[in-house]
């Protein structure tokens, strides 16, 4: 019995298709290298995965022969090889491609992953097996899905230096992270190492935000603190700042993140510079943005 | 007047030249012919008697807020200071930024410290935070205060209450009357009886309260004190916290101790000068002590009761500060939590199972945890205030601090300025 051939135009459109949204499927890959949390670019790179893996679905059910063909080839074992070698070092991601993964971005996908959906946002930060931490975001009242506020995630070293940039907002109207940002830049530039190894600009000890992580000395490490920047950008109220303080000598598995104040410029000795207030009446809906932010760190 | 003066000054100048001029300091005194070592023994001794309702001992952080409102409030006053200022750690020790005055956004100490805080700052030309502000650190909010300003106002300040200061005296002996106590104070060439309805022992270490016989607590190891010193830049009073030298084994508790505190904090520092090459810009006169004794209350405040912001039934001032426990290897301190804002209950000013006798500083009732918050100078203040109200309310109506109804201790607070715990339902 003479089993039906699909028909050539068929076959010649799923084929396209299938090369199309590998070029998309390509492209919105390497801009995800640069653009790590973009919701657009990230949103692209995994819905078009669907359409690629449907259509191989129908380009293999279309070329069956020729895929049996394959089987009896040795190019189809050396493929399967190389492919599965890169599959497994790009999953377990051994230091160097650690390294490569670091320079996406601010930090790499390898250590982060950044979620939002209608109930919040999760940030997950791995920067170790053994040390995995997730910050779950619950959206408040507030919260515009459609028109989400800008977000930043930071942590700081007990002189209230910001040591490390989990998240890095888009765009501007962040202006306590920026300053906290800005003073690190500048502590970097005067320093002139690099980023992970300054130290000494301050007497509040290393910049190195693996000192404060995961210390080599537990015994002697200083706490640090969390911190988020929320603003809402079409409300003319203030962003506003919550935290919570990091302590690896008493290490808790979950902790709240806790309101801090609203972030206000003043000058110093003619120097911009931005402290938090506690909050006042002048802060409203802003109040709405957050419901509530728990903190897990799984130490293994 | 200015002849006055001008002819005690030639009186000076002569007497001066005259014993130059002679062979010895006995063949001036006995050439003046009207004043021999018997005659000045007699005119310092002649047992100075005082009757008073309050006695106040040190006049250190609560001593001098403890007489001011004791004074305030009608009370007949007498503060004996075993050293030559007011001020205590504030002055003496060097430590010119007396703790926080606020906590969460709001000032939660204030009275009559806060009002000397102000105005030496005001008058110093100094700046004092704004509470609104979310301090970084936990001492940021701090207020610097010029020690040398603040010394004299709180001087100023005793005498316009009427408080009598008798300054480089201690108690050597005290006892019980009917009406309260009998105490004998020494000082160089001064022996005072004094009759006192009422003590407030503020020495720091409840000195008093020692020689009493009432239970004190103490550590097997106490924290290290602090000699406060400047090198190579000159001290700016009012503006900078002086550089610091540990001094392990600093010990309040008497001259002896005191004295071995001192000179191992100034060999400390003449070892870094030597070290660092540096010039020697200030040195305080006295280390700064952190802890001896304790008082066993009528309550003790626990470390949980300190973090968790307890407000005490009985509760007369607010305190506010970390855990702040010194050691060998430094300090951690560990910062209360959100809106925590400890309190002092009367009954941890009070020794268990006292009358007439009551305690402000950090001396107070409390655990070693918690006594490491609450010893910090703001908070010795609000319970100088509060034990000062309470022991002149009991003086006047012949009464022991415990038994004054609260209300009237907290009413006499506000009318001077304090910030009085409310208890939340």
């Amino acid at each position: 019995m003479r089993k039906t051939e699909p028909s050539g135009l068929r076959r010649r459109t799923t084929s396209l298709l299938t090369a199309l949204s590998f070029v998309v499927l390509a492209v919105s890959g390497v801009l995800a290298f640069f653009l790590p949390f973009s919701i657009e670019v990230v949103g692209l790179h995994a819905l078009m995965g669907f359409v690629f893996v449907g259509l191989i679905g129908i380009h293999l059910f279309n070329n069956v022969r020729a895929m049996k063909g394959y089987l009896r080839s040795r190019a189809l074992w050396v493929s399967l090889a190389i492919t599965s070698a890169f599959g497994l070092l790009f999953y377990f991601q051994p230091a160097p491609i650690k390294s490569l993964l670091g320079l996406s971005g601010n930090f790499g996908p390898a250590m982060e992953r950044f979620e939002m959906s209608e109930d919040g946002m999760v940030f997950q930060y791995a920067p170790a097996a053994e040390y995995r931490m997730e910050l779950r975001v619950k959206t408040g009242s507030a919260y515009d899905l459609q028109n989400p506020p800008q977000v930043a995630i930071w942590l700081e070293n007990q002189g209230a230096y910001h040591i490390k940039t989990l998240l890095t907002p888009e765009g501007e109207g962040l202006p306590y992270w920026e300053f906290k940002h800005a003073g690190w830049e500048r502590a970097k530039a005067e320093a002139g190492k690099e980023p992970d190894a300054v130290s000494g600009p301050t007497p509040n000890g290393s910049f190195d935000p693996a000192d404060y992580i995961l210390p080599a000395d537990a015994e002697n490490s200083t706490p640090y603190k969390l911190l988020i920047e929320i603003n809402q950008a079409d409300n003319d109220q203030s962003s506003l700042v919550y935290a919570v303080e990091i302590d690896n000598l008493d290490p808790s598995t979950y902790q709240l993140l806790e309101l801090v104040g609203y972030p206000k410029r003043e000058d110093e000795d003619g120097k911009e510079a931005w402290s938090l207030f506690y909050v006042d009446a002048s802060v409203g809906s802003a109040l709405e943005l957050i419901d509530s932010a728990l903190l897990m760190i799984d130490r293994r | 007047m200015m002849n006055e003066q001008t002819d005690r000054r030639n009186f000076l100048q002569k007497s001066l030249l005259g014993t130059t001029g002679l062979t010895g300091i006995g063949a001036s005194i006995t050439s003046t012919g009207s004043v021999t070592a018997e005659t000045v023994s007699q005119a310092a001794e002649g047992e100075i008697r005082d009757e008073v309702d309050v006695l106040v001992v040190g006049g250190g952080t609560a001593g001098h807020v403890a007489a001011i409102q004791a004074g305030r409030n009608g009370a007949k006053t007498l503060l004996v200071e075993r050293g030559a200022q007011l001020g205590g750690m504030t002055t003496t020790g060097g430590v010119s930024f007396p703790g926080l005055f606020d906590a969460w956004g709001k000032q939660v100490i204030a009275g009559i410290g806060w009002e000397l805080v102000k105005e030496a700052v005001e008058l110093d030309g100094g700046k004092l935070p704004n509470f609104a502000k979310v301090p970084q650190r936990h001492w940021m909010n701090q207020v610097y205060v010029n020690q040398f300003l603040y010394a004299i106002l709180a001087e100023e300040k005793c005498e316009q209450a009427g408080v009598t200061i008798a300054y480089h005296e201690f108690p050597a002996s005290v006892e019980k009357t009917m009406g309260g106590w009998q105490v004998d104070c020494v000082g160089f060439g001064t022996r005072r009886r004094v009759i006192c309805k009422q003590i407030i022992d503020c020495t720091g270490g409840a000195e008093v309260v020692g020689m009493m016989g009432f239970s004190r607590l103490r550590e097997e190891e106490t924290q290290p004190g602090s000699m406060l010193f400047q090198l190579g830049e000159a001290n700016n009073p009012g503006r900078h916290q002086l550089h610091r030298l540990y001094v392990h084994g600093a010990d309040s508790s008497n001259s002896r101790t005191v004295t071995k505190a001192n000179m191992t904090g100034r060999k400390s520092v003449l070892a870094k000068l030597r070290k660092e090459k540096k010039r020697l810009m200030h040195l305080q006169p006295e280390a700064g002590f952190r802890e001896s004794y304790r008082i066993e209350g009528e309550t003790i405040i626990t470390v949980n009761d300190y973090t968790s912001g307890r407000v005490f039934e009985d509760a007369v001032s607010n305190a506010f500060y970390p855990v702040d426990l010194h050691t060998k290897n430094g300090v951690k301190p560990k910062p209360l939590k959100r809106g925590k804002v400890p309190t002092i209950p009367l009954r941890a000013l009070v020794p268990k199972g006292s009358e007439n006798v009551i305690v402000a500083g950090r001396c107070v009732s409390s655990d070693r945890l918690a006594n490491s918050g609450l010893r910090v100078q703001a908070s010795c203040m609000g319970m100088g205030q509060a034990a000062g109200a309470a022991a002149s309310l009991a003086a006047k109506k012949q009464t022991t601090p415990l038994k004054v109804p609260l209300a009237e201790i907290h009413a006499l607070l506000k009318e001077h300025g304090a910030i009085v715990p409310v208890k939340r339902s």
